[in-house]
């Protein structure tokens, strides 16, 4: 009843149009798929579905604060590798699981928080701060850690990287459980905490909130540092399962693009101060089960790519149909 | 001029005094510099000029090419300049194109993907399609256009935000192209295609400089003119900088961003067609982070996104500077993610740096702008007797004209009718009509601020307006300007041809119209900031109504403000009020300089007009007292005190009293004025003589005083004395 009471709603409220566009056509995707494509509707393939866009889900959880709060992070799949590399680095040079990650928290959180102070206090705009420090990271972990190699590799058999990719309960492995948590960690974060108020009004009006008072840089630098952990934490998950950390990841950008178009067609304008967990899940599942389908049925990674830059560029349109903007009042900087 | 004078007493009028002949030969020198030089002047000048926008990155540019200089052998010999210059399109037209689309309010991620379609585009007509070469060119800018339509149709027609259309082309032209490139690119490998222009286009140079580069310097200058003299350049920055502005101008905003997208596309295209030529080939890596790269390079030219702002050459040196970081920090072995390393580090250090200069610019011009210098203001002398606690305030018995309606009359005239004129605050000319001046009537509405008045030899009113220049003002209501500015003076780092501070004037027996211009550096409202800097920033005018020229008749003076023509039409008097100073010009000799006709004065004197009996009337707008005397010879204390101390509490004159000053046909003080120090006429800036009666006003009055002078000449009025019927 929920569902059908939101799906109502959002046909009353023009600003939750496409949110329901979205969520029809995930439906309709799945029951199409569901149809004809074999496997899809079987019962091995959800966990696949769900365990394949883990991280997909985290960095989304990630940006989509940072966008709530009219900023954008470009650096996040940079940091993502950075912190495996890191993780890494720390499980070879014998340290254990715990540690490690301890090590890899400190050393993200001071990536993001470098991020943060360049947007608070340096007042780069954030597209630029984060593309720079992206190309920073990228450039620096390879450099001191990689020696220059695309590729470092995590011994699957070393527990602290075993513990990753195991079942936490019979069938619910370590992967579905932090997506589960980093849902609720965004969720109480938007919702229940005055720094989640404090992200809505920078992301409304940025200008007003730091008139009225409200404590903008602090928040921002919360912010930064909340992405990059998440980053952090679905980089560990990708890293471990494949087994290697990879930084080509980065510089073919198509994670990035996915994160970027998760937000979006969830229903969170880059221009911020809406949306929330609902428009995550829905924007996940849509790219998730669009993957999914795509890849059962042997379409190549340039056409998957060529349909998602399709599926933006017309939902793109459809939202500027539903909900059009008067870009006369657009402030600079707005894009 | 130094001995001391016997008390004059009240009445001392009555006696005619003897016009005496004002000797100039015997007068003291008054020195003019030549040239005001001062470092933090210049430096005021400096950060206010246009260009300053762009020095940051222009510094960065000379910073990366001494590094370069001085740490490696050879990286600016000519071959490798050759072998940069071939590759510089590349990045140069796009990094253009790009800026095309961020002028006008947009983005484009969509280059590199573009571009690496473009450069297929080409080589699939060459060496499949096997099109002859001019034919090649036409299709690669198509595509290129092609996908520009797509991102104008989606971001400029239907107004979709900007970054996510074109990312979203971006990853669609990407996916295509490496589908495409991957069918065809055995068949363009195998392709034994020779052809002269192609490879010409691709290899060879045309005076000196590979083909390529001149494309792209084409391209820079034909952007260049376009944002300077071109409608459409003007309607993309007008469209950049403010929409709602541009639509009411009437310009189709539309329309105008999908254009801007076209003609990036068409950009990209070129450049993918001089790719393709000289490459021969594509890869999947082709353009892949060109977008990022490029973006940067526009962000360190621009100094952040800036819509409307076309500033072409600010964007190739932000393009040069990474261009040459990369080549030289790649040409010495340094491996690619350290040369992205350090490459991410220097560029967020120039925008730090930018971005902070652009937004501290403001404080940094106010806080260096005001610049004291240390002046000893000559002692008061020769007026002791006729200080205000030493004889009766006469002023006292001026009967009060229209009070109330009128805004600051810093001058009055009266014609021959003995109607009376005066400016007000809101710029216009009132008319208090003779013979008891109560009827108040406008004149002119000529908007600025009108000061000194003076009458031409045809009747006409001409008026120094204050933030305009020097108007003439018929007497049915119509004006028109005569001039608003002068010639540049030769070392000046700010254009200071305009008239800022058009004080008072005075007609000269040939028509010549003589006048000051008060102050170059402070407008009307901050005069008061001129006395603290303490500098010669004024200057005297000339303008001839039948040459209509305008001319600098002597630089430097120190807030020249009141101008008189001497009775003996031949020198002119210029009160010189920071100096309290009166300073004589010889008019047959200008190029002697001033000289100074009487010193030391206890106020500052405003303007001077001739008196019935041959002397002069000295109107002092203020007082001096000893602590601002002392404090101009401290700047130091005055830079502090206008930098710390609110407005309000602020060492200035005395200018809750002011006064008038007769002086003689010499120069002498002989008599003075006072109003009681609760009176009504206080900071008297100007007085005229009338049938033996005297006007006053007062720049910050909102009445005019009337004086009778017992014993003056009572048929005697200003104009009869310019026309030569008076003494």
């Amino acid at each position: 009843m929920a569902d059908s009471t939101t799906l109502f709603a959002g046909l009353r409220d023009r600003n939750r149009l496409l949110e329901t566009v979205v969520f029809a056509v995930t439906l309709a995707l799945v029951a199409i798929f569901s149809l004809t494509v074999d496997g899809f509707a079987a019962r091995g393939n959800l966990s696949v579905i769900l365990s394949n866009s883990a991280s997909l889900c985290i960095l989304s959880c990630g940006m989509a604060v940072v966008i709530i709060s009219r900023g954008l992070d470009l650096s996040i799949v940079a940091v993502m590798v950075a912190g495996a590399t890191t993780y890494a680095t720390c499980v070879q040079a014998g340290l254990g699981g715990g540690m490690a990650l301890v090590v890899t928290a400190l050393v993200i959180t001071v990536v993001g928080a470098i991020n943060a102070w360049l947007i608070a206090f340096a007042e780069l705009p954030a597209m630029l701060a984060t593309l720079a420090s992206a190309m920073v990271v990228t450039g620096l972990f390879r450099f001191a850690i990689l020696q220059g190699e695309f590729l470092i590799l995590l011994q699957k058999s070393n527990p602290a990287v075993q513990i990753l990719t195991s079942d936490i309960l019979p069938g619910v492995p370590v992967t579905t459980v932090a997506m589960m948590a980093a849902l609720a960690a965004t969720w109480v974060l938007l919702n229940r905490t005055i720094a989640g108020e404090v992200i809505y009004a920078m992301g409304d009006n940025f200008l007003a909130a730091r008139l009225s008072g409200l404590p903008v840089r602090p928040v921002t630098i919360l912010i930064y540092v909340w992405a990059a952990l998440m980053a952090m934490v679905a980089g560990l998950l990708v890293s471990s399962a494949s087994g290697a950390v990879d930084f080509r990841t980065v510089t073919n950008g198509t994670l990035l693009f996915d994160v970027i178009l998760v937000v979006v067609l969830g229903g969170i304008p880059l221009r911020g101060g809406r949306g929330g967990l609902r428009n995550i899940i829905l924007g996940v599942a849509l790219i998730a089960v669009l993957r999914n389908g795509m890849t059962l049925m042997n379409v190549t990674t340039q056409m998957q790519d060529v349909i998602k830059g399709v599926v933006l560029l017309i939902a793109v349109a459809v939202e500027n149909f539903l909900n059009p903007r008067d870009i006369e009042t657009d402030t600079v900087g707005d894009l | 001029m130094t001995q001391a004078m016997k008390p004059v007493p009240d009445g001392a009028m009555r006696r005619p005094v003897p016009a005496a002949a004002i000797d100039f030969a015997r007068l003291p020198r008054q020195r003019v510099p030549r040239l005001v030089l001062s470092p933090r002047r210049i430096l005021s000048d400096v950060l206010m000029r246009g260009w300053i926008e762009s020095a940051i990155p222009f510094l960065a540019f000379l910073v990366v090419v001494l590094t370069i200089l001085a740490t490696t052998d050879g990286f600016f010999a000519s071959s490798n300049l050759m072998t940069m210059a071939q590759y510089l399109p590349d990045g140069g037209i796009v990094v253009l194109a790009l800026l095309i689309v961020v002028a006008a309010g947009g983005i484009d991620l969509s280059v590199g993907s573009n571009f690496a379609m473009t450069a297929f585009a080409a080589l699939f007509a060459f060496h499949i399609l096997e099109l002859p070469v001019w034919a090649v060119l036409p299709v690669s800018v198509l595509i290129g256009a092609l996908v520009g339509v797509l991102n104008g149709t989606l971001a400029g027609l239907l107004g979709c935000g900007a970054l996510l259309t074109t990312l979203g082309t971006m990853i669609t032209v990407r996916g295509l192209y490496t589908l495409a490139s991957q069918s065809q690119l055995v068949a363009i490998s195998s392709s034994a295609r020779m052809d002269d222009t192609w490879d010409y286009i691709g290899f060879d140079r045309f005076a000196g400089l590979p083909v390529g580069f001149w494309a792209f310097a084409l391209v820079a200058v034909t952007v260049f003119f376009m944002y300077r003299q071109s409608r459409f350049g003007w309607h993309l920055l007008a469209v950049g900088g403010n929409r709602k502005a541009a639509r009411n101008g009437g310009i189709g905003v539309k329309r105008t961003v999908f254009m801007a997208y076209v003609l990036a596309g068409a950009l990209v295209g070129l450049s993918g067609f001089l790719y393709a030529a000289r490459q021969n080939s594509v890869g999947s890596d082709t353009g892949i982070g060109m977008e990022f790269f490029l973006l940067t390079a526009l962000v360190l030219g621009l100094g952040g996104f800036t819509p409307g702002r076309g500033a072409v050459v600010s964007v190739i040196i932000g393009f040069l500077t990474i261009y040459f970081l990369n080549n030289a920090m790649i040409n010495a072995g340094f491996r690619g993610d350290f040369v992205q390393f350090t490459q991410g580090m220097i560029i967020l250090l120039i925008l730090a740096i930018d971005v902070r200069f652009k937004k501290n610019l403001n404080r940094l011009v106010a806080s260096s702008y005001l610049d004291p210098v240390a002046r000893k203001p000559e002692p008061v002398q020769g007026t002791d007797a006729l200080m205000p606690d030493r004889i009766v305030p006469k002023l006292a018995e001026a009967k009060i004209l229209a009070a109330g309606k009128i805004d600051g009359p810093e001058d009055v005239i009266l014609d021959s009718a003995g109607n009376l004129y005066c400016g007000t605050r809101d710029g216009r000319i009132m008319k208090l009509a003779a013979p008891d001046h109560r009827e108040v009537t406008v004149l002119v509405k000529i908007g600025g601020r009108p000061l000194g008045l003076a009458f031409d030899a045809d009747g006409a009113l001409l008026t120094c307006v204050a933030g305009m220049g020097l108007v003439r003002v018929a007497m049915d209501g119509t004006h028109d300007l005569l001039t608003d500015q002068t010639t540049r003076s030769l070392f000046s780092v700010q254009d200071d041809t305009t008239i800022r501070m058009a004080d008072d004037l005075d007609v000269a027996p040939d028509g010549v119209i003589y006048f000051s211009d008060a102050t170059k550096r402070y407008d009307m409202e901050n005069w008061a900031m001129d006395l603290l800097e303490g500098r010669p920033n004024g200057r005297l005018l000339s303008y001839d109504p039948k040459t209509g020229r305008t001319r600098t008749v002597c630089d430097n003076l120190l807030f020249p403000n009141g101008v008189c023509l001497a009775h003996d039409r031949r020198h002119l008097l210029v009160a010189s009020t920071w100096d309290c100073s009166v300073l004589a010009f010889d008019l047959q000799n200008l190029k002697a300089g001033p000289r100074v006709l009487v010193s030391g004065l206890p106020g500052y004197p405003d303007n001077i007009n001739r008196a019935s009996d041959g002397g002069y009337w000295l109107a002092l707008a203020g007082m001096r007292n000893p602590v601002i005397d002392l404090a101009m010879t401290h700047p130091g204390l005055r830079r502090r005190m206008t930098r710390r101390v609110p407005p309000t509490n602020w060492l200035f004159g005395n200018l809750n009293i002011g006064g008038v000053l007769k002086l003689d046909g010499t120069g002498r003080v002989r008599d003075a004025y006072w109003d009681r120090p609760d009176g009504p006429l206080y900071m008297i800036t100007s007085m005229r003589e009338h049938q033996g009666a005297l006007y006053l006003g007062g720049v910050t009055n909102d009445k005019i005083g009337r004086l009778d002078l017992p014993g003056a000449d009572p048929a005697w009025t200003g104009p009869g004395s310019y026309a030569g019927q008076g003494t």
